[in-house]
């Protein structure tokens, strides 16, 4: 039930084509259009990563200036601008965490997620359906060690270094605790993301 | 590195947390267009986007999206609320004048019944009591008229009744007084009492009566009345 906002927030027949087609044409309309699919979404993963709603406003919107300066290089035709743009998110909200916590910034991945051609031909609903509710419940069912370490990179960013120094834990130990979450989780969702 | 030994790294990869030598193994591959390596990077890209719509739903501010087109440079109308605003001011503003009348109104209302159910209580009490007098078995009637005509009941167990007819209303700060007096005493106040605009009066004294009395007689005073007559009796009704 939780992701019933998420799903009613990006509802909507109408493909991204049109609405990114106007983003390059600098209407200012549709990046209005954009943060009414988006906006709950990015913000609630926002919010997850920094815990301070005044922050993840304005990361909010250093994310849609990003998209809305970078759209040129995306391809209309080819799939939603959702995972892109909630990829920018993330990139923003870790890369706030490791500077206000000192930490060594990812300049490869911020590089990565500037490149909106790296998230064209993902499937078209792909944020629509209820794959996201899978992907949680098959969290839920992981041992919370496993759990740990995928939220730990995921919504803060550490490296597995990182991790095993924050959880005090051998490296390998770590790596494996990792490798098999991954393995479960992709196992658990069987059909829905393949590798 | 082989495509098998880094096929648990893209999701790592994917969400910027892969470690070094494999980031840039990774890195490799990709640059040189591996079309293997973009494959599984697309569908551990996939794997990421999922992870970011996993939180609990969150609604931030209803200002940030004014704030995000303002910071492209697009300013929203901002009156689109505001007719409706001044609407609803005006409505409240016309309910609270309208339901404060009411409310006046009402108590207004309100407090009339009031006083026309007290004053009826009155005349009921009144009434039951000149009833008990008129229909006492040893009332007696006396007629008086000299001007104001009438006539006084004396029921020696409950009280003494009059009534009159051509009894103008006193004047401004005056008041008819009635007196109860024995033979060769003082008169004692019996009561106060106006008549009505059509010049009629009802005035009983209640209790029992002296079984001497032998007059009695209204009297013009003073609003507060007095402890002795200061006028000449305008009625006089003689019991012997």
């Amino acid at each position: 039930m939780l992701f019933l906002p998420l799903l009613l927030a990006i509802h909507g027949p109408a493909p991204d084509g049109d609405l990114v087609e106007r983003l390059q044409r600098r209407d200012p309309q549709a990046l209005g259009e954009l943060y009414d699919r988006y906006g709950r979404m990015a913000y609630s993963l926002i919010l997850r990563i920094v815990r301070d709603t005044g922050t993840a406003e304005d990361l909010v919107q250093e994310t849609f200036l990003r998209v809305w300066n970078r759209v040129q290089g995306f391809d209309a035709e080819k799939g939603s601008i959702g995972p892109w743009l909630l990829a920018v998110a993330r990139n923003r909200a870790i890369d706030y965490l490791r500077s206000a916590s000192g930490r060594e910034r990812n300049a490869y991945e911020f590089e990565e997620s500037d490149h909106p051609a790296l998230y064209t031909d993902m499937e078209h609903d792909l944020l629509v359906s209820d794959k996201a509710r899978r992907v949680k419940q098959a969290m839920l069912k992981l041992p919370a060690n496993h759990r740990q370490v995928l939220e730990l990179a995921y919504f803060e960013g550490l490296s597995q270094t990182e991790m095993a120094e924050r959880m005090g834990q051998p490296l390998g130990t770590v790596k494996t605790w990792v490798r098999t979450a991954l393995k479960s989780l992709r196992d658990d969702l069987g059909v829905v993301v393949t590798a | 590195m082989t495509h098998e030994e880094l096929r648990d790294q893209y999701d790592l990869y994917a969400i910027g947390v892969a470690d070094e030598p494999v980031r840039d193994e990774i890195r490799g591959h990709l640059a040189r267009g591996c079309e293997e390596c973009m494959l599984q990077m697309r569908h551990a890209r996939e794997l990421a986007v999922l992870f970011g719509v996993s939180p609990d739903a969150a609604a931030p501010s209803p200002k940030l999206r004014r704030r995000i087109l303002a910071s492209v440079g697009f300013e929203q109308r901002r009156f689109g609320w505001a007719p409706w605003l001044g609407l609803a001011t005006a409505l409240s503003l016309f309910a609270a004048f309208y339901f404060s009348t009411r409310e006046r109104q009402f108590a207004e209302i309100a407090l009339s019944l009031r006083e026309q159910m007290r004053r009826q209580t009155i005349e009921l009490t009144q009434l039951n009591e000149a009833f008990s007098i008129l229909s006492g078995p040893s009332t007696i009637e006396v007629n008086f008229g000299q001007g104001p005509k009438g006539k006084v009941y004396i029921d020696r167990s409950h009280g003494v009744l009059l009534i009159a007819n051509s009894l103008p209303p006193a004047p401004a700060g005056k008041i008819y007084e009635m007196w109860v007096i024995r033979k060769g005493s003082k008169p004692v106040p019996a009561g106060l009492f106006q008549s009505q605009s059509n010049g009629s009066a009802l005035h009983i004294q209640t209790g029992a009566v002296d079984p001497n009395l032998a007059i009695v007689a209204v009297t013009l005073e003073n609003e507060a009345g007095a402890a002795q007559p200061t006028t000449t009796p305008i009625l006089t009704a003689s019991l012997q």
